[in-house]
């Protein structure tokens, strides 16, 4: 009896809350994640260097307390000009996750919830934007559209579509078919207001850690592609372009170090909360 | 399973057909459509020292003043029979350019492949006999480390620290032993990620299951236990990784060539987008979805002959509807 009523009650009792406090690495990530979002926000508050203007006397020190991250060859602080990257680097990856997300989620949407003849037509597009490696894909969309960093962005975004589709799909055919979506249909309910009330709100469940790891994943991607000079050039300071920069001095490692990791901190932090938005829902 | 085998082959191998074409088609009109005329905006570049005169030989030569759609139909017709056209700048063959630098990305791709195998089995492999106590975890934390390592990074620290830290090899001379083994590392530590992420979480469901304890229980070492009992089972979702990841070889050897200073498939990319030579990048891009849905398709046709269990659903539901592998996080 006692049993059958905890049993009964789980199954009652509203959706369980998310536990107060998250494990400490998750805190950890937390942390961290908002330090680089208030650094793109306001870099200014964060450093008193100037990350265009360096002092020439000051070229390649080592990292001290004065220069968190070192100077580069042209005596301009590191850290300042990995603080005042991340604005370019957080906005571009979070342009190329909404992207994807939006993109992705009505291409999934409309096959899942319509099905049939537009589900298969949507499925081959879909099976195409798969066929082409992804950082293939970014990198021809950039070259078609122009080198800068809005425009890797969009090409970030666009090679995540797919993923996103096909998530999207799984997730709306998957809910149209439970019980509740039935009982709301047969007492009443419109297409429109299934979709709305009962299908996107439950698909988005699973999109949203997509769309957090996708964010890390573009943070990489971008990088990769201002690494190879299709972003915008210096002295812009996306965190790639940084370390494209900082290949070029191979006896000052930390020119490539610093912002390396910064970067991996960044991706690694923030499939950290991915994976633990996951667990938790 | 054997009546409905053919059947699902001949429908999976139409559907390779069909998307190896649309994925031609698409990419020709990223390509060539897109951005207005960006053919005649690279030609008229003044940086590229054309006259009128060659321009319009060029463009006759490559056909493009005829309209988009029958462009379309001679440049797929060609694409069927083989040939991919000339490059704009240099007005090679692609196929030939092709060819030139395709055994050195093959080089790297394939030991970049097997590096990340075997990567991967070590790690997957720890995952099941290191105690919890003694660094299972981080163990278990290597794959999310691998993914969130921008690959150029890896290779630029591989350089400067074997490179020229210990002097192991010289940039100068990418083609050596040692420079083309890093290079592999380099692309191969991603891949491994992902192929690990999936063995540890197969590995971690065969582990419960009886028979496994009934060979602990007769006293069977952990290496035998895993060689004999544990991997052949866990290893068929691998199957279907390894050719997701495939595609991704591809594409990483963009990067990875570009920091060693190797010639490849990759280099050839990154000068052709600096140089805006269309021709290439399609066939170029065209060629990699052809691998990348090839190697699925193989993988989905062996797959239910390595596998008796499983049911031919594929032969109905399209493939997108496949459920992604447990852990594939990053595609």
């Amino acid at each position: 009896m006692t049993l059958l009523s905890t049993a009964a009650a789980a199954r009652l009792a509203p959706p369980r809350r998310r536990p107060a406090l998250p494990p400490l690495p998750v805190a950890a990530a937390l942390v961290f994640v908002a330090l680089v979002i208030a650094w793109s926000l306001a870099p200014g508050l964060f450093t008193g260097h100037d990350p265009v203007a360096g002092v020439p006397a000051d070229k390649l020190l080592g990292p001290s307390l004065a220069h968190w991250f070192g100077t580069d060859h042209l005596g301009r602080d590191v850290f300042a000009r990995v603080v005042f990257g991340s604005a370019s680097s957080v906005t571009s990856a979070l342009i190329a996750v909404v992207i994807g997300v939006l993109a992705g989620g009505l291409i999934g949407l409309v096959a899942g919830f319509l099905g049939g003849w537009v589900d298969t037509v949507l499925a081959r597009f879909v099976d195409v934007l798969l066929a082409i490696p992804k950082f293939l894909l970014a990198v021809i969309v950039v070259t078609a559209i122009g080198f800068d960093t809005i425009n890797a962005a969009i090409a970030t975004g666009v090679s995540a579509v797919a993923v996103f589709a096909r998530v999207m799909r799984s997730e709306v055919i998957k809910t149209r078919e439970a019980t509740f979506v039935e009982a709301s249909f047969l007492s009443g309910g419109s297409r429109w207001h299934i979709l709305a009330r009962h299908v996107l709100p439950n698909a988005s469940r699973s999109v949203l850690p997509l769309a957090v790891l996708h964010f890390g994943d573009s943070i990489l991607v971008i990088a990769s592609l201002a690494f190879l000079g299709y972003g915008d050039p210096p002295p812009a300071s996306d965190w790639g372009l940084l370390i494209s920069i900082g290949k070029d001095y191979p006896k000052w490692p930390w020119l490539v170090y610093a912002p390396a990791l910064v970067t991996i901190a960044t991706v690694l932090s923030v499939n950290r909360i991915s994976r633990w938005l996951r667990t938790t829902d | 399973m054997n009546g409905a085998y053919p059947t699902y082959a001949a429908k999976r191998l139409a559907q390779a057909a069909v998307v190896i074409l649309l994925a031609y088609v698409f990419t020709f009109v990223v390509v060539s459509i897109l951005p207005g005329d960006p053919i005649t905006s690279v030609l008229r570049n003044p940086q590229n020292g054309f006259t009128e005169e060659e321009i319009a030989q060029i463009v006759a030569a490559q056909g493009l003043d005829r309209p988009v759609l029958v462009q379309l139909w001679s440049s797929l017709s060609g694409f069927l029979t083989g040939d991919l056209g000339l490059s704009m700048r240099s007005s090679r063959p692609v196929t030939t350019m092709i060819a030139e630098v395709l055994p050195s990305t093959l080089i790297l791709a394939t030991s970049a492949l097997f590096l990340a195998v075997v990567l991967a089995v070590v790690i997957a492999y720890g995952t099941q006999v290191v105690p919890k106590r003694y660094g299972q975890g981080l163990l278990r934390a290597f794959p999310s480390l691998f993914l969130s390592v921008p690959n150029f990074v890896i290779g630029l620290v591989l350089i400067h620290l074997f490179g020229f830290q210990l002097g192991l090899f010289r940039v100068i001379n990418p083609d050596s032993a040692w420079a083309t083994f890093f290079a592999a590392i380099t692309l191969a530590i991603p891949i491994s990620a992902q192929i690990a992420e999936v063995l540890i979480a197969s590995l971690d469901h065969e582990a419960g299951q009886d028979y496994i304890a009934v060979a602990r229980g007769r006293g069977l070492p952990p290496f035998r236990l895993f060689t004999r009992h544990l991997l052949k089972p866990s290893s068929l979702p691998v199957v279907t990784v390894i050719a997701l990841t495939i595609g991704e070889l591809l594409g990483g050897s963009l990067i990875t060539e570009t920091v060693f200073g190797r010639t490849g498939i990759g280099s050839l990319v990154q000068r052709s987008v600096s140089t805006q030579d269309l021709p290439v990048l399609q066939a170029v891009v065209s060629l990699a979805a052809v691998v990348f849905v090839l190697s699925n398709l193989i993988a989905d046709l062996v797959y239910p002959l390595l596998d008796p269990r499983v049911k031919l659903l594929g032969a109905r539901t399209p493939r997108t509807s496949a459920p992604k592998p447990a852990g594939a996080t990053a595609p």
